[in-house]
Parts: structure tokens; sequence; C-alpha cells
């Protein structure tokens, strides 16, 4: 056990300086240049970052932690306890037990105050994202399936929606205009997608650009500070309005997701 | 027919109520922005007009376009010599700036410039349309308040937020416009 996270470890250092090397030679089609990224860390490592990142998730989803003692394999991430396999597909979605709409990362995160007993100061980010990119890994490109059914659930999505529509800041911006208005232009290199194109599909993903992984609620905080609005505090209300928006939009849009965890730029 | 004008206005009623400050669904979506914390919750703090672009969508009815572009109109600032064209250099600097104006994340410009953006129109050669009086207000308008002439643009109202002041206005429009500007070289 000790000598496997080690072996983890070891190869995400090994990987940082890989993509650093890679990503100065520079391409300009971006989708090309993720492929080619890509196979250069399946050639020379044998594994993909985001395998990686999935692997120290379930060391973590399985070991017994926190002042319970307990695993994570009791979680249900509204398929019932324990079933991982599509559990991504259904979220956001509302959950009895905490009376929250919940995304992927939240759920986690309640999982691990209610049945590991953490106090939410001593959760890291870092095992959240991990532990999303091992449960993510089992909805690998499955068809996307969000439906807001329960009036919690429908309240969530039109929250999303106001929220995607709320122009602010010194940028003038809201989501929408960039990915419904003027999906299919660029911002320097990157194209933008629309929520019904499947926009938040390759979620979490590593970005090797960043070389690190990226939670869907890191790529939205990353969209808010870039057109300078200061992103919401995670786990908080923002995110999963607009990841139940995107992805019942993406739903409606027959989208499926990508592998997962995601490769992207 | 009367039966569905009736529907119609009460429609309209219910989407004037849903989106009026006070409504319990405007009361839920601050809520819902004050969990994102303090600092999420001051950025998110709109000015009347982009709460009027948010609430139609982007898409002002004909109706309130032209107060609107009154409104915008009443805040550009011109420099205090009153000249609309600066040092194009200058302007090179704060064009390409990402923490200035940012252009080339949506147009294009200097053709030498790699990987600009295309949500924008193209600007290349953008000083064809010559240099009169009119061109030139048109281009220092443009970038100083974009919603002056298009409600509710993807175009973000540089001078207005003080992105660029008046001055630094003048030098990104001389950029666009001198014939010696590289967006405008012989080629
Ligand atoms: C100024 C334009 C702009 C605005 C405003 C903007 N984005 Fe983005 N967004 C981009 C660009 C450019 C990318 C990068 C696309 C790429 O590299 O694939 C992106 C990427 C994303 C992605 C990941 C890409 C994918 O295909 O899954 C998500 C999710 C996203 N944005 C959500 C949002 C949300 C939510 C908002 C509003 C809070 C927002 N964006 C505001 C331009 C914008
Ligand atoms: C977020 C994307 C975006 C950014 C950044 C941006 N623009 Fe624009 N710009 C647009 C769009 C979209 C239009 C067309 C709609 C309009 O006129 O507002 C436009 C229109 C223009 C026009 C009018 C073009 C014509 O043919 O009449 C000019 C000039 C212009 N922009 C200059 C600039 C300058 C200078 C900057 C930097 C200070 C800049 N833009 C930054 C998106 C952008």
């Amino acid at each position: 056990m000790r000598d496997r996270s080690l072996w983890i470890g070891f190869l995400l250092a090994l990987g940082l300086g890989l993509s650093i090397a890679l990503t100065q030679t520079q391409e300009l089609d971006p989708y090309k240049e993720a492929e080619r990224q890509r196979e250069l860390f399946r050639q020379t490592a044998g594994i993909l970052p985001g395998e990686l990142y999935a692997a120290q998730g379930e060391e973590l989803f399985y070991a017994k932690r926190g002042p319970k003692n307990t695993s994570l394999e009791a979680c249900d991430f509204g398929l019932g306890p324990g079933k991982l396999e599509g559990a991504l597909t259904q979220l956001p979605r509302y959950f009895p037990d905490t009376r929250r709409v919940e995304d992927l990362e939240t759920r986690i995160r309640s999982c691990m105050i209610n049945l590991q007993g953490f106090r939410p100061e001593q959760i890291t980010r870092e095992d959240i994202k991990a532990l999303t990119a091992f449960v993510a890994s089992k909805s690998s490109e499955m068809p996307i399936n969000v439906v807001p059914k329960t009036s919690q659930e429908i309240a969530m999505y039109n929250l999303g929606r106001e929220l995607w529509f709320h122009r602010a800041g010194d940028r003038d911006m809201n989501c929408a205009i960039c990915h419904d208005a003027y999906a299919g232009g660029k911002v320097r290199l990157s194209p933008v997608r629309s929520p019904r194109q499947g926009l938040s599909n390759e979620w979490p993903a590593y970005r090797f650009e960043a070389d690190k992984l990226y939670t869907l609620q890191d790529r939205i905080a990353f969209c808010y500070e870039s057109v300078g609005i200061h992103p919401p505090e995670f786990y908080s209300e923002p995110y999963i309005a607009l990841s139940m928006y995107m992805l019942a939009e993406a739903t409606r849009g027959k989208n499926n997701f990508t592998e997962m965890p995601g490769f992207t730029r | 027919m009367k039966g569905r004008h009736y529907i119609g206005l009460l429609a309209l009623l219910l989407a004037g109520l849903t989106l009026s400050q006070g409504s319990p669904f405007q009361q839920r979506l601050q809520q819902a922005i004050q969990s994102g914390g303090s600092k999420f919750a001051e950025a998110m703090k709109q000015d009347p007009d982009q709460a009027l672009c948010s609430q139609y969508r982007d898409k002002i009815p004909a109706a309130l376009v032209g107060a609107f572009l009154e409104r915008q109109r009443a805040l550009i600032k011109y420099p205090a010599d009153g000249k609309l064209m600066g040092d194009w250099k200058q302007g090179e600097a704060l064009f390409t700036n990402p923490r200035k104006g940012n252009c080339y994340a949506c147009h294009t410009g200097d053709p030498k410039e790699p990987g600009a953006g295309t949500m924008g129109p193209g600007l290349v050669n953008y000083g064809q349309r010559g240099t009169s009086e009119a061109v030139v207000k048109y281009t220092y308008d443009k970038i100083y308040n974009a919603w002056a002439s298009m409600p509710c643009s993807l175009m973000y109202r540089a001078g207005y937020h003080g992105i660029l002041t008046p001055e630094e206005t003048a030098h990104v429009t001389a950029f666009l416009l001198d014939p010696a500007s590289p967006v405008n070289a012989k080629r």
C-alpha cells in the first residue's frame, strides 16, 4: 500500500517535469496539440496523469479514514450506496439526507463529513480532487443524463440559468455572451463551445497547460477569474447551479462524457 | 383570441415579477450569490444596464434601445486636449497587454501576432476606412464604450470601467487607424 502511494507520487512528480518540457513546443491547432501531448504521456510515462489522480483517489476511497475510521464505500451518489458505475452521469441531483442539490465534489465532501466524521476544515482540496477523478473514471464516455425532476433540482437549474446570464464586472461578462452568442469563435486559440454542444463534458480533466487536475468547479472558477470576477468559494451554490444548468443542457444536446478523467489544454 | 391575449399578459406580468428586484426568485438568487462568499458577491454587483442586459438575455427590446444607447453615450469621456488619435506605438502595447486592452483575445490586428482570437470582427487593415473625423470618433467611442453603439455587446466598456483612460483610448485608436501602424502596413 505504502509503496503504491510512493510510486504514484513519483510518477506525478515526473509528469510535472515532463509537461513543462512538452509545452514549450507550441502548435496552433489546440485539439491536435492536446492529442499530441496525450500520446507523448502514453509513450514516455506509459500512463496518463488523470489515471494517476484516479489511482490516488481509489486508495483514498477504500482506506479507513477520519474520526470514524471508515472507508467511503457506503457513500451514495444517487444510485445506491457504493454504486459508482455511471454515478457522474446523473449529477448534480437532490439528496434527501443532506437536503441539498449536490454535484460530485460536494457529495464526496458530504460523505467525508457524514460517514467518516471529518470536520469541513480538515478536508483538503487535493483529496477531493483525487476522489472526484476516481469516481468520475467509472463514467468514462457514458451519455450525460442530468434531467432536473424534483422541485429542488428545477429551482437549482433556474438559478443556474440566471447566473449564466448575469452580466457583471469590469469586463461586462456573463457566460452566455461567450458560450452561446459566440460559440464557435475563439478566444485567442481556444475554441468556445455551448452547453448544447457538450460544454463541461470533459471534467474532471488533466490540463497539460497548467499541469494540474481541474474539476468542473475549478474550470468554472477559471472562467470567472479570466473575466476579472473573484470566483465563488468551492462547494457553494453558484457552482452547483451552473453545473446543473450546463449539464442539463448538454443532456438535451445528447452529449457523452469524454474519457474520464479528461485530458485537455 | 381574448383568452390568448389574457394568457400573454399574464405571462408578461409573471416574467416581470420573477425578474423584479424584490421578487422571491431574485431574493433566492441573491442568497445563492452570497453563498459564494463576500468577494464573489461584491464582484457580481451590477450597474443598471448590466442588469437590463441580464434581464433581456442580451437582447434589449427595440423600444428600450434608444434610451439605452443615450445613457451609454453620456458615459464617454474625451482627452483634455481633444485629440482622439494618439501615438500608435503606445496603442500597440495597450492593445496587446492582457491586463489592459487585451484586444487580441477577440480580434486580429497586426497580422504577425500569432493566435489572435476570432470572437470579434477581424481588424487587419482597419485603417482602410481613412481618418475622417467621423471614423476617428466612431473608433474612439467603440473602444471607450462598446455599448454606446451596440447594447450588451460582448466587447466590454474599457473606458467606462477605467481599464483604458481617455488618453490611452486615443493611443489604441491610433494603433487601428494610423497608416504607419502594422495593422495597416502595405502587404
Ligand atoms: C470571455 C469569454 C468567456 C466567458 C465570459 C466565459 N467563458 Fe468559459 N470558456 C471560455 C474559453 C475561451 C474557454 C476555453 C475553451 C477551451 O480551451 O476548450 C472556456 C472554457 C469553459 C469550460 C470548459 C470547456 C469545456 O469545453 O468543457 C467551461 C465548463 C466554461 N468555460 C464555463 C463557463 C461559465 C460557467 C462561465 C460563466 C461563469 C464562462 N465559462 C464564462 C470563454 C469564456
Ligand atoms: C471579448 C471579446 C472582445 C474584446 C476583448 C474586444 N472586442 Fe472589439 N469587438 C468585439 C465584438 C463582438 C465586436 C462586434 C460588436 C460590436 O461592435 O460591439 C467588436 C467590435 C469592435 C470594433 C468595431 C469594428 C468595426 O468593424 O466596426 C472595434 C474597432 C473594436 N472592436 C476594437 C477593439 C479594441 C481596440 C479592443 C481592445 C481594447 C477590443 N475591441 C476588445 C469583441 C471584443
